[in-house]
């Protein structure tokens, strides 16, 4: 195992960015893409029948996480026999009442694998706007009425973007810079887009090879607010605000989970999982394990330690200091929902519907299964001790305790 | 309604599109740009057009909205959002006068004229006429989208009535609209006894374009009897005269123009090649059962079709390979994907045919990739309108000699 002695002083100079309210779950994996709610607590039983809130049918399929923002959940879906059909739904969070629901016609290719969809990106917020990415490469940006602020058919000005399997990055806004991933076979880049008016800030061509990635928010000493690009050949550290290159590191990285942060590192999926410290000079990996290993779902790290969900749906937990295996739970099913911490406690959806929970202090020990029918690939949010688990079709808001 | 009131008929649609660009963006200036929200107090509050005539001047200019070829980065999106605004408060008997302007739309302006009206068909509520509805929905010679729009605004306000209207659909030149009319004689026919719902079935088979409902019908009448020739019903080419390999390594060939491909636009010398009749279900060509199971190679493929007509038709192409396609030696279409996803009419580009016979030259590609799943190397291509009913027909196999 490599000596991390660097670490410590970078950590203490790092800051990772949260922007978003703390009562607020506004993008992919929560504030600051971390999957953890602090301080909150939710309720350890729930059926379609006990502890449910209310639950919506939604307008058509996703593997989109709902977003929380204010006294909104906004998801994304699409419909129709070619599934050209868009929609961003905001819906009333105490109530699940229908506040606005806009609709778009895809502008780009809708062809998706059966496992994923049209709506598979989740959308993001900075308290302002929110802005939703579909896999036809369509950008649109609503404000919190639901008022159409700018949009990017961005199959339109590269006709060659997207893929067939279904494009399923999810867009982060990082210091006022919307950031898209496009990483596809055809036209591949990375764009960067004024929150405000959807005006270009800056674009960089990517290697033309498929993922399914989302950028990563992250501020660096020196370097401001950044964004962590991870591609199946290495990661691309860029500012935010204009693109310029910070870092970059080579090495096999998986095509789907996304890269995990703690402290001054990133614990990267590829072959097994490796961390490596943004801006370090040595390309050399602080540390690599063979034992953490993540199949769909992305990791999850807190404090010092941290989790994957493996593809045979065990879940390992380990330090994140040196990759040290601590303990292992198997599940079952498989997971393309992301595991989230809320309190002390994992989140982990299968696909099938089943919430494990599982306790993170210690040695991981399964403490309740809850069951809701359909297929779950999507991301749980949670806000205010209330969890929200997304089926392709549906949305149920889990009580608070 | 009145006849004033209908938006325009092809023809005066054909005339609205020739208008200047600069006399529309004068006008845009005046009915717009006043009423540029300041604030978000303004966005609620905007000023509605003082007209019906200036309502349908803003609606024409939403539908142009980011032209084709604008790059659309670089444009400030926000009297569009203003624009759309001022459309959302038009009264209720305004709102299907502007809808023509979606026939005129570009991909970009369709969804903000669709924005700024839905929100306008929101405030109308049961003002929209239920009557005026339905006859937009009714009148083939509007574009299938402003159909389908004024359908679901019927339906969401009037089901039965909405529903009545598909009875007249099973031929309709709007997909959506056609296939809703399919599916609702197959619910009716559900009830039916067998021969009566066979009849029914076969009615719906002949009037289907999308291929899942195909395929749902073609399966219920081969359980029940009816032999059906998926190939045919979908009109896939299905005899071809396929090439040797040649080298396709690191992807060289896809841009490397192989004799077959040089000679054009003659047509390629295809003595000695081998005649390959599909027999698939889909109509595929299956170039490692003609040729051989290799990795890193290309071939190309030529078919006979006739056409009855000559004119402009969709080549329709499905393959988990880079692909190429010319039509009488002009190219059509070129996608440099590798198994990422595989799907009828995968690709769609128009070509330009000629009455009687022609000739279509297909080039298939095939990587080096290792896994199992990118070991299929085949096509299946077909030749349709834009609804998806077949056109092509081939010349009868002449006997070997």
């Amino acid at each position: 195992m490599r000596a991390t002695r660097r670490l410590p002083l970078l950590a203490a100079a790092m800051l990772w960015s949260a922007t978003a309210a703390a009562a607020d779950w506004p993008e992919f994996l929560g504030p600051g893409g971390c999957g953890v709610a602090d301080g909150q607590a939710i309720r350890t039983r729930w059926s379609e029948t006990e502890g449910i809130a209310w639950k919506v049918d939604l307008p058509g399929r996703a593997a989109s996480s709902p977003i929380i923002v204010g006294d909104l959940v906004v998801v994304t879906a699409s419909s129709g026999p070619r599934q050209d059909q868009l929609h961003i739904v905001a819906l009333d969070r105490a109530t699940g009442r229908t506040v606005w629901h806009r609709r778009f016609w895809a502008t780009g290719r809708t062809l998706v694998h059966p496992t994923s969809a049209v709506a598979a990106g989740t959308p993001a917020s900075d308290g302002e706007r929110i802005v939703a990415l579909f896999s036809s490469c369509d950008l649109f940006a609503v404000d919190l009425a639901g008022r159409l602020l700018w949009q990017r058919n961005l199959a339109v000005e590269h006709p060659r973007s997207g893929n067939d399997v279904g494009m399923g990055s999810s867009p982060r806004i990082v210091d006022g810079t919307v950031v898209v991933q496009i990483d596809c076979q055809g036209d591949a880049f990375t764009l960067g887009v004024d929150a405000a008016s959807g005006i270009d800030r800056w674009i960089v061509p990517r290697e033309k090879l498929a993922s399914w990635t989302s950028p990563l928010g992250l501020s660096l000493p020196g370097h401001g607010a950044c964004v962590l690009l991870q591609g199946q050949q290495g990661l691309d550290l860029r500012r935010a605000g204009d693109g310029v290159q910070v870092w970059s590191w080579q090495g096999a990285c998986a095509g789907i989970p996304v890269a995990a942060r703690s402290g001054s590192m990133v614990l990267v999926p590829g072959d097994g999982l490796v961390a490596v410290v943004p801006t370090a000079a040595d390309a050399a990996p602080a540390w690599r394990s063979s034992k953490l290993s993540c199949g769909i779902a992305s990791p999850l790290a807190w404090g010092d330690s941290i989790a994957c969900i493996n593809r045979a749906g065990v879940l390992g937990i380990g330090a994140a200091a040196d990759g040290q295996l601590r303990g292992q739970v198997r599940l079952a099913g498989s997971f393309w929902a992301s595991p989230i911490l809320v309190g002390t406690t994992i989140v982990a959806v299968n696909k099938e519907g089943k919430t494990f929970l599982v306790s993170a202090a210690g040695e991981p020990k399964i403490v309740a299964e809850n069951e809701l029918p359909g297929t779950f690939t999507a991301t749980p949010a949670v806000a205010d001790g209330s969890l929200y688990l997304r089926s392709e079709t549906a949305l149920w808001k889990v009580a608070a305790p | 309604m009145r006849a004033s009131d209908r938006g325009p008929a092809p023809s005066e649609a054909w005339a609205l599109r020739r208008r200047g660009s600069l006399r529309a963006a004068a006008l845009f200036v005046m009915v717009a740009w006043p009423a540029c929200p300041a604030s978000a107090a303004d966005a609620a509050s905007p000023e509605p057009p003082r007209s019906q005539a200036e309502a349908v001047a803003i609606a024409e200019q939403l539908a142009r909205g980011v032209g084709p070829g604008q790059p659309s980065g670089s444009v400030d999106q926000a009297a569009l959002a203003a624009a759309a605004d001022r459309l959302a408060v038009v009264p209720a008997d305004w709102i299907l006068p502007c809808l023509p302007a979606i026939g005129l739309a570009t991909p970009a302006g369709g969804n903000w004229l669709r924005t700024g009206l839905e929100r306008a068909v929101e405030r109308a509520g049961d003002g929209l006429s239920i009557d005026d509805l339905a006859m937009v929905v009714t009148d083939r010679r509007r574009p299938a989208r402003v159909r389908s729009l004024a359908y679901g605004w019927l339906r969401d306000r009037a089901a039965p009535r909405a529903e009545a209207l598909l009875d007249g659909m099973l031929d309709d030149p709007a997909l959506d609209l056609r296939r809703d009319a399919v599916e609702k004689r197959l619910v009716a026919a559900e009830s039916a006894e067998e021969t009566a719902r066979r009849d029914e079935y076969r009615r719906c088979l002949a009037a289907a374009r999308d291929v899942d409902q195909i395929e749902r019908i073609a399966g219920w009448l081969s359980e029940h009897g009816d032999k059906v020739d998926i190939a045919a019903v979908l009109g896939f080419v299905r005899e071809w005269r396929v090439s040797e390999a040649f080298d396709n390594t690191r992807g060289v060939g896809f841009a490397k123009a192989y004799p077959p491909e040089a000679s054009l636009p003659a047509p390629p010398e295809t003595s000695g090649w081998t005649r390959v009749e599909s027999a698939d279900r889909h109509g595929a060509i299956d170039l490692n059962a003609a040729i051989a199971t290799k990795k890193g190679v290309l071939a190309y493929a030529v078919a006979d079709v006739r056409m009855a007509e000559a004119g402009t038709a969709e080549v329709r192409i499905g393959s988990p390979c880079a692909v190429a396609v010319w039509v009488n030696g002009l190219p059509v279409m070129a996608h440099e994907i590798y198994h990422a996803s595989e799907a009828i009419d995968q690709y769609v580009a128009a070509a330009t045919f000629r009455a009687g016979p022609n000739t279509v030259l297909v080039k298939c590609c095939q990587n080096e990739q290792t896994e199992p799943w990118a070991a299929d190397w085949k096509f299946q291509l077909r030749i349709c309108d834009a609804v998806g009913s077949p056109l092509a027909t081939q010349p009868a196999t002449p006997s070997p000699p």
